[in-house]
């Protein structure tokens, strides 16, 4: 395994908008160069439009850079290699309301390669993980906003990836909740699975993390590690004011 | 190429469900009902030709109703997947581009080709109700109505890729299936006139599929098997429009 799960050498992107006459350009992230060292908790904190949904679909391979160089555990974003050892929860993830989780499940563990016996068991372990199995019986309809984001956590756990990105997990979710996501994080970051976790909450950010990235405008403004910021007066939001301002 | 094939098919069966679960499928066949039962007054007020007109009547009306499912469909299908970050989930997975487009097809065409054999059903429930058995080449002008859903959900895929809304996709492959119908007369009218528009009207012929060929009982006697240039010129539509909508998606970001 490489020594880094994701590595960013010199990244640009640049979004292209079209106008009835010419287009517009708007710049997202620009000359971005940092690494994600494997089985660790790695945040990613910003304003809104610091570029953070862009870096993780850069990751996912939903996004191509426009310049500089992007690689997942050695392996271009875009090709199976890496794309099969990545889990993806995008930010408020949609299921069809009407179909149960264990079929939702089954669609994504089937697209993600698994099948027969294998696709079953690995549904089940990640319904349990992830609280689910009380309310196998629910259709998606009935879930509440923590609970959909639990399914959406299971999705993104499915093929067991060495990699979990997620955006915003905790975004819109109740005191519960947010308290039941963080352990079950815990609980992968444990297994020795590296997490990358954008969040516009710095307290989540900062139980979690054992390091954060600071993104300001599309540039890396600053990496701050775990001591750093435990040995800072006013802890982790103070050097994130400090260097959004 | 073995471990996408099923992946391939997990694409079809999921869009294939998600499509019969959808509340629109349901007023479509609701519609295709009333529409279908209407083709009866039709043919009564025709008299003798009672189940002439009751068999064409019905058939047309199957094929636009299936037609307008199949249009409204393709046209939202990715707009929608990418709205509610659906594709994320997928193209964040080791998915070809190629096996989701040709699952998310392939899921359209299975819907249609319910849609058909339902509706179809229905019609035939109909006619031997009024007294008529099955009408001459029946299957065979369901078949050509199932190639024509081919050619133009393809064909509303790819342009489904570069329109700026679902409404455009609509009106643009509305067009398409419109002067499909109407490549004799483009031809007839591009050997008779000369210059520029000659040459506009001989780009048509070669831009613009001839829907004729899959009209099985506009041949002569009515009860003719469909030629095989209508399956091959399906077959290359069909292909034709995939890898267009393919070499678009491949560029895609979402």
């Amino acid at each position: 395994m490489s020594q880094h799960a994701v590595s960013f050498a010199g990244v640009e992107k640049t979004y292209r908008r079209p106008r009835l006459l010419g287009a517009s350009y708007h710049t997202a992230i620009k000359d971005l160069s940092f690494e994600i060292p494997a089985g660790e908790v790695t945040g990613l904190l910003g304003l809104n439009g610091a570029g953070k949904t862009t870096i993780m679909k850069l990751i996912c391979g939903l996004l191509f850079p426009d310049a500089g160089r992007v690689k997942v555990f050695g392996h271009s974003p875009s090709g199976s290699e890496a794309k099969s050892k990545v889990g993806f929860l995008p930010e408020l993830p949609y299921f069809p309301p009407q179909v149960r989780p264990s079929q939702a499940l089954e669609y994504y563990g089937r697209l993600s390669g698994l099948s027969g016996a294998g696709l079953g068991a690995a549904v089940e372990a990640a319904m349990r993980k992830t609280g689910l199995e009380p309310h196998a019986g629910k259709r998606v309809s009935e879930f509440s906003k923590g609970m959909l984001q639990r399914l959406g956590l299971a999705q993104a756990l499915l093929h067991s990836p060495d990699l979990l990105i997620l955006d915003e997990p905790v975004s819109g979710l109740d005191p519960l909740a947010i308290h039941d996501i963080r352990q079950l994080l815990a609980a992968i970051s444990a297994e020795g699975r590296t997490i990358f976790l954008s969040s516009h909450s710095i307290s989540e950010v900062e139980k979690l993390a054992g390091r954060v990235l600071i993104m300001v405008r599309g540039r890396l403004e600053r990496t701050v590690r775990r001591a750093e910021w435990e040995a800072a007066p006013g802890g982790l939001e103070a050097i994130f004011v400090e260097a959004v301002r | 190429m073995r471990k996408t094939l099923p992946v391939v098919w997990a694409v079809a069966a999921n869009s294939f469900m998600e499509n019969v679960r959808n509340r629109f499928f349901t007023l479509f066949a609701v519609f295709a009902f009333a529409a279908i039962y209407a083709s009866v007054l039709a043919g009564v007020m025709a008299v003798d030709q009672e189940a002439r007109v009751l068999s064409d009547f019905g058939l047309a009306l199957m094929e636009l109703t299936a037609l307008a499912y199949a249009l409204f469909n393709a046209s939202s299908v990715l707009l929608r997947e990418a709205e509610t970050k659906t594709i994320y989930l997928v193209f964040s997975r080791p998915v070809p581009r190629w096996a989701y487009l040709a699952g998310k097809l392939a899921g359209s065409l299975l819907t249609s080709a319910l849609m058909l054999a339902v509706m179809g059903l229905m019609h035939l429930l109909l006619l031997k109700l009024r007294g008529f058995g099955v009408p001459p080449a029946y299957a065979w002008a369901l078949v050509g109505s199932l190639l024509k859903l081919g050619v133009i959900t393809s064909f509303a895929y790819f342009v489904s890729l570069f329109s700026t809304s679902a409404v455009s996709t609509l009106v643009i492959s509305g067009i398409f299936w419109t002067a499909g119908h109407f490549a004799a007369e483009t031809r007839f009218l591009a050997e008779q006139s000369a210059g520029a528009k000659s040459l506009a009207l001989k780009a048509a012929i070669w831009l613009i599929p001839n829907l004729q060929l899959f009209n099985a009982r506009d041949a002569a006697g009515a009860a003719a098997a469909l030629a095989p240039a209508a399956f091959l010129s399906a077959a290359a539509w069909t292909a034709g429009s995939y890898l267009g909508a393919l070499w678009l998606i491949s560029r895609k970001e979402f």
